[in-house]
């Protein structure tokens, strides 16, 4: 039945053109690899890095999120902004002539711009060629940022800081959405000339410059964004190092060279840092490469896969891929050999505190310092690192991360270790001798992940050689968010990210005022610590500040109203052609210091 | 028919009620909080408060429920609360995008695996047949997951045949294309042909067919005339049903072939409590299945002179 139709010939052929097909759909070259090719000949340096989430809003005072900042940051110009290589982290000017310069009242500050500044060339603009920026343009980011319809986001950076902007705010709240910025001032902001803005803070406040240098302060032209309106969020008009030639939110996004661009290349390089080539382009106009490319590559094996075959120059290093191409030993990191031919490695520490918070209201954890004392002891950091992060981590002595002023590389202190013994003893002056009638404690996470799973077991059976049991509440971001912030917890995971690289941004977790709504989630209240906190808060870094640190420190060794874990180090690779390499934590996408050698082939 | 097409869109309106009714009580009361995963930590208690606002979601329960129901009328579903984009907009560039990702293979899946179902059916009890049900049973039982990183990692990286990943618009794109199309076929291949199979086999048993051959009609006329046309009836019902869904993309092969479809914005929407999207996208899904479903009701009546649509 049927063989007329399936005659061996036919049958022969089927197979024979399917297989034709399918080779030569699979013999296609990948003509994304001869183009890189074509402009490695033409001399054109382009940087490949890969963002590995999409972008929010690139209208800066509609962001808050590092995949938005990450563009903005290289698009526009912000009046201050991080030294490349000084560590600790250090402000300078950007778009400023110099730093702020202090009036005599002690509170103002004059902000002079840079001379011939323009933004880009922008069918905004009259005759479309990009204007200069001016007074006027500062004035008016300024009262776009405080203004509640534009920026809901990231206003806290500045609040109570400047004269009459909180006013103002207040203001754009009764106005609505159609506020006239002409016929409405914050009062402590002033023009002085063309290129001079005067601003009167608050009180005299050494913090109150880093917002200057957060993306979401990016200089922006009225022009562009009353052209642009909604779609001003992906069409930016900066003055940045690149301007945008490619837009694809979810795609490949293509910066190229702001060729007006007026940064000369001077960063702060240790001795170190100038004998490993450092300063090789010290006194030249960046940026250096002409073309980034950005595509969007959220999963970790092909944006791997890509950066092995040398289709990608920077890429950060999880855990796995860590545990794959790198080991420490005795202390020190490096590549495995057949890595270390072809790519180099970093590591920087980063600007985040983690920890474990307890809840100071609750009625067991929160009234009884020695059982809080006894899971400290319980605990050990250093070996949760080694074995469930890889080693890739430093433990925490103090609130501060290593690399900002007044951390304990500043100030000598030490926390807890683990001691058995002492835990015990502990939970016996706590009144729980062994464990002894004490309920279980539960823990509140923000994921429910495997790993923070992981994580959790390691905790438990630490917990559990003393005698106390934890129990874990795995939940969704929001649904912890909401748990916490109703004080319905005994304990959590926790961990905080610098907004400024400044050790109050630490020590405000646990001050009083502060407590749930605020950061203070622990509702920790201590009159000596509150104390403390205020006087320091506005003192520049320093011995005597650190000596208020100091004493902070050991109030909250004693109290517990949390318990110190670790600081995050950051790992990365990049290929050997890079030049310029240097994690900056404050500047996630320093493409405009980054160079390439053109001859140095493809690592794979 | 006529009567019985504008009937089944009068059902659509309930049925569209009932799906935008559990798709909103299902992400007001369980899913993630828009405006704190928007805010994260650092948010303070004013800022929470007036984006909640903004976002019209200090409005009762039923207030936002009417103004969902609205938007579907009206089709005009607002923007994103995450990017501020305008949906209609993001829905029709990545339909196009994910539609070229899954019509392709779709329709030369259709092609192969009715042909190769027709082949073994053909040769049924047959050593050919048993190989190929082995093979086939062993490739639905990898996971999809496995295909792709495999493909990727052999393919792409190891053989150099194809871009890892990435997308370009136009011509152009078809570099990036290749590789997912041929996961596609072959992923599809497995439970496709299996069924395909058991549909002829099921066919080439029955008394019509004996019946035809007794009259004297060629083989060819048997399989195209008689057989193929029986057949059709589930075919159809199983191939048409998932034109809607490849509008929907593939999150898997979005996500790791770096395409920027529906299927990937989806899932990023869900996770971020994009709501917004979420809303539009479900409810569009929606009536793109209740319209293929009706299509599929439609082409029995032809492919079946049995069937009446009254």
């Amino acid at each position: 039945m049927l063989k007329l139709f399936f005659t061996k010939r036919r049958l022969l052929l089927l197979s024979l053109s399917t297989t034709v097909m399918a080779w030569s759909l699979a013999c296609t070259k990948n003509k994304q690899e001869e183009s890189k090719g074509d402009s490695a000949a033409n001399k054109t340096k382009i940087f490949q890095y890969l963002r590995t989430s999409a972008h929010k809003s690139l209208d800066p005072m509609k962001q808050f999120d590092s995949a938005s900042a990450e563009l903005i940051d290289n698009v526009y110009s912000k009046l201050l902004q991080y030294d490349y290589l000084a560590r600790p982290y250090k402000l300078v000017p950007d778009l400023l002539e110099t730093m702020p310069v202090k009036q005599k009242d002690g509170l103002t500050y004059h902000l002079t711009l840079k001379k011939g500044v323009k933004f880009i060339d922008d069918p905004a603009f009259k005759d479309g060629k990009g204007k200069e920026v001016t007074a006027d343009d500062v004035i008016y980011t300024l009262k776009r940022f405080a203004d509640i319809n534009v920026n809901i986001k990231s206003y806290m950076l500045i609040q109570g800081f400047v004269a009459g902007m909180d006013e103002f705010r207040a203001e754009t709240k009764k106005l609505g959405k159609a506020v006239d910025y002409s016929k409405l001032e914050i009062a402590g902001v002033k023009k002085v000339d063309k290129y001079t803005v005067s601003i009167k803070f608050t009180r005299d406040n050494p913090l109150a410059f880093y917002p200057f240098a957060f993306s979401g302060m990016s200089i922006v032209a009225k022009e562009a964004v009353d052209k642009y309106k909604e779609d001003f969020a992906k069409h930016p008009v900066g003055t940045g190092p690149f301007y945008i030639k490619k837009y694809s939110r979810r795609g490949k996004m293509i910066l190229a060279k702001n060729p007006n661009y007026y940064e000369v290349y001077s960063p702060m390089a240790s001795k170190e840092e100038e004998a490993a080539g450092f300063l090789a382009n010290k006194g030249k106009k960046v940026p250096f490469v002409d073309e980034v490319h950005l595509p969007l590559i959220e999963e970790s094996q092909p944006a791997m896969l890509k950066f092995l075959k040398g289709e990608i120059d920077w890429i950060g290093m999880n855990k796995d891929d860590f545990a794959k191409m790198a080991y420490k030993k005795d202390g020190v990191f490096h590549l495995k050999e057949q890595y270390a031919k072809n790519f180099k490695m970093y590591t920087e520490p980063g600007l985040n505190a983690e920890f474990f918070r307890f809840n100071m209201k609750d009625k067991l954890v929160g009234k009884n310092k020695a059982l809080r004392q006894a899971i400290a002891y319980a605990l050990n950091a250093q070996e949760w690192i080694e074995l469930m992060r890889n080693g890739r981590g430093i433990p925490l002595n103090t609130m501060v991360p290593h690399p900002i002023a007044g951390s304990e590389n500043d100030i000598k202190f030490d926390y807890y270790t683990q001691n058995i013994e002492m835990a015990k003893k502990k939970l016996v002056e706590a009144g729980f001798p062994g464990g002894k009638g004490l309920p279980p404690i539960t823990i509140e996470y923000r994921a429910t992940s495997k790993s923070t799973r992981q994580d959790f077991e390691f905790i438990r059976n630490e917990l559990a050689k003393v005698g106390i049991t934890l129990k874990g509440n795995f939940q969704t971001f929001s649904s912890f968010l909401k748990r916490v912030e109703s004080g319905n917890f005994q304990m959590s995971s926790a961990g905080w990210g610098a907004d400024y690289p400044d050790g109050e941004n630490f020590y405000q977790l646990l001050y009083g005022p502060n407590k749930i709504p605020g950061p203070n989630s622990s509702n920790f209240e201590n009159a000596e610590y509150d104390k403390l906190y205020e006087t320091s808060r506005f003192m520049p870094n320093g011995p005597e500040r650190y000596k208020l640190f100091s004493r902070m420190s050991e109030i909250v060794k004693e109290e517990v109203p949390l318990i110190l874990r670790w600081n995050v180090l950051a790992f990365g690779l990049y290929q050997k052609r890079v030049k310029n390499m240097k994690r900056n934590m404050m500047m996630d996408t320093p493409f405009k210091y980054l160079d390439l050698e053109l001859n140095n082939k493809k690592a794979h | 028919m006529l009567t019985y097409i504008i009937r089944r869109i009068t059902y659509m309106v309930p049925i569209l009620i009932g799906v935008a009714a559990l798709v909103f009580v299902l992400f007001s009361s369980v899913g993630e909080d828009p405006v704190r995963v928007a805010l994260g930590t650092h948010a303070t208690p004013e800022a929470i408060a007036e984006l909640r606002h903004q976002w019209g979601l200090d409005q009762p329960l039923y207030m936002q429920f009417l103004d969902f129901l609205r938007q579907i009328a009206t089709f005009d579903y607002g923007r994103s609360y995450n990017t501020g984009e305008n949906l209609m907009d993001m829905f029709k560039q990545g339909a196009l995008i994910s539609l070229s990702l899954t019509l392709i293979p779709y329709l030369i899946g259709v092609f192969l695996n009715v042909s190769v179902a027709i082949l073994i059916a053909y040769y049924r009890g047959s050593w050919f047949d048993r190989y190929s049900t082995f093979i086939f049973v062993a490739s639905m039982s990898i996971s999809y997951m496995v295909y792709i990183i495999g493909f990727q990692y052999i393919l792409a990286f190891k053989f150099n045949w194809f871009p890892i990943n990435g997308y370009e618009e136009g011509l152009a794109g078809m570099n990036y294309l290749l590789l997912p199309w041929i996961i596609s076929i072959v992923v599809s291949a497995g439970p496709n042909i299996r069924m395909f199979r058991t549909v002829f086999l099921d066919e080439t048993k029955a008394d019509y067919v004996r019946t035809a051959f007794a009259k004297g009609a060629s083989e060819n006329s048997v399989l195209f005339k008689h057989i193929l046309k029986n057949a059709m009836i589930p075919i159809l019902t199983y191939t048409v049903i998932v034109i809607p869904f490849l509008i929907l993309g593939s999150f898997l092969m979005e996500r790791f072939f770096s395409i920027p479809g529906i299927g990937d914005t989806m899932i990023t929407a869900i996770n971020n409590g994009d709501f917004p999207v979420i809303k539009a996208m479900t409810m569009l899904i929606a009536i793109f299945y209740i319209v293929f479903n009706l299509i599929t009701d439609i082409l029995y009546a032809y492919v079946d002179p049995r069937v009446k649509l009254s």
